[in-house]
């Protein structure tokens, strides 16, 4: 079976929309409707929304070394290490750039996490983006991949 | 990757805490019931929000009051196909484990290890076996210096919970990510930094 065909991209069954009732979250996290919209999360916006618990986690957790802090603080760790982009204002713009281009959710984050730099390896990570019926000419990639590297340049 | 999921579940708050603020005591039991847990959607790592709280009602013989909560968690949910950066964590004859940090049971086994390759009693580490992968005249250990190792997923299997196990038996794991690290830009990046792009003449 070819690498297209073992593909399967599954989508969590449990959507969640609409906006509204999280102002505080939002207006504190200064992230767009679009954030809150979204299935799927990139590193780094997932490094932003657990850097604001982690203070609230604190005043919570009575024991800091338990079990339920721990796995924040690894998961803390590990998205920080593997995001690309730290200011909020820089993630924004990833999402806003990648959300031009008829990506899915998936795609999106995959793209958005890996940050592959030419079309190949584009491709390569997201084969479905070669999936017949879409319209993803290598052209197209290389101007989005180029959009996402300018971000990087003024973080 | 790390999806947002909204769920609705009826939470008890304990007596002790009702003199906290409500959010916060439903957060606790929130968190308490879900955090590192791993659920149909995945594993959960941080509480995103609550959307509504109902209830509050107790009930009779007990002194926790019961809400009715609507709530978003973060959860960490690998895609069949995705790529996904870790790190060494151990290996042995049959193959390797790598590590996220808060997910630790992650297995490429021995066929989906690029070949050639050999395995060999570890040098430095009595216990363990380690990877080596032969390209051409070169050869690539896989181990801990390893600073970052890309695999792709292939299968994700959520074993039943044993209703025996023995006293030193592997601490059991709800979900077991299989991983390749056999194809283009995967395994360890240090193989794929000083490769130089190949023109299509060469072909």
């Amino acid at each position: 079976r070819t690498r297209k065909e073992k593909l399967r991209v599954q989508y969590p069954s449990l959507a969640m929309s609409g906006v509204g009732e999280e102002e505080e979250n939002a207006a504190e996290l200064k992230i767009g409707d679009e954030f809150l919209k979204a299935k799927c999360l990139m590193n780094c916006e997932v490094s932003l929304i657990l850097e604001h618990k982690y203070e609230q986690l604190q005043l919570v957790s009575e024991d800091p070394m338990n079990q339920v802090s721990q796995v924040f603080e690894k998961s803390l760790q590990y998205v920080k290490r593997f995001s690309r982009y730290k200011n909020p204002d820089a993630v924004r713009q990833v999402r806003e750039i990648l959300s031009r281009h008829q990506l899915t959710e998936f795609e999106l984050c995959v793209l958005g996490n890996l940050c592959p730099e030419t079309a190949e390896e584009a491709v390569a990570m997201v084969p479905s983006l070669k999936t017949k019926g879409r319209a993803h000419s290598d052209e197209a990639i290389e101007k989005m991949l180029n959009d996402l590297s300018l971000v990087k340049r003024f973080e | 990757m790390f999806c947002l999921s909204e769920l609705e579940d009826t939470v008890r708050v304990p007596p002790s805490d009702l003199n906290l603020p409500l959010e916060v005591a439903i957060k606790k039991a929130l968190q308490k019931l879900f955090l590192d847990k791993v659920l149909s959607i995945g594993l959960c790592v941080a509480i995103y929000g609550i959307k509504s709280i109902e209830g509050g009602f107790v009930l009779p013989g007990d002194g926790a009051a019961t809400y009715k909560v609507v709530f978003r968690i973060v959860v960490f949910r690998p895609f069949v196909g995705e790529v996904i950066a870790a790190k060494f964590k151990e290996s042995d004859s049959n193959g390797l484990r790598l590590t996220l940090g808060f997910f630790e049971d992650v297995y490429v086994p021995a066929p989906l290890i690029p070949t050639p390759n050999r395995c060999e009693p570890d040098p430095y580490n009595r216990n363990q076996m380690r990877w080596v992968w032969k390209y051409g005249d070169d050869e690539f250990i896989i181990d801990d210096s390893c600073q970052q190792i890309k695999f792709r997923v292939e299968n994700i299997s959520y074993p039943p919970v044993p209703t025996e196990r023995a006293e030193d038996a592997k601490p059991f794991a709800p979900m077991v990510v299989t991983g390749t690290i056999d194809d283009d830009g995967l395994g360890p990046v240090s193989w794929w930094e000083a490769c130089a792009p190949i023109s299509d003449d060469e072909d």
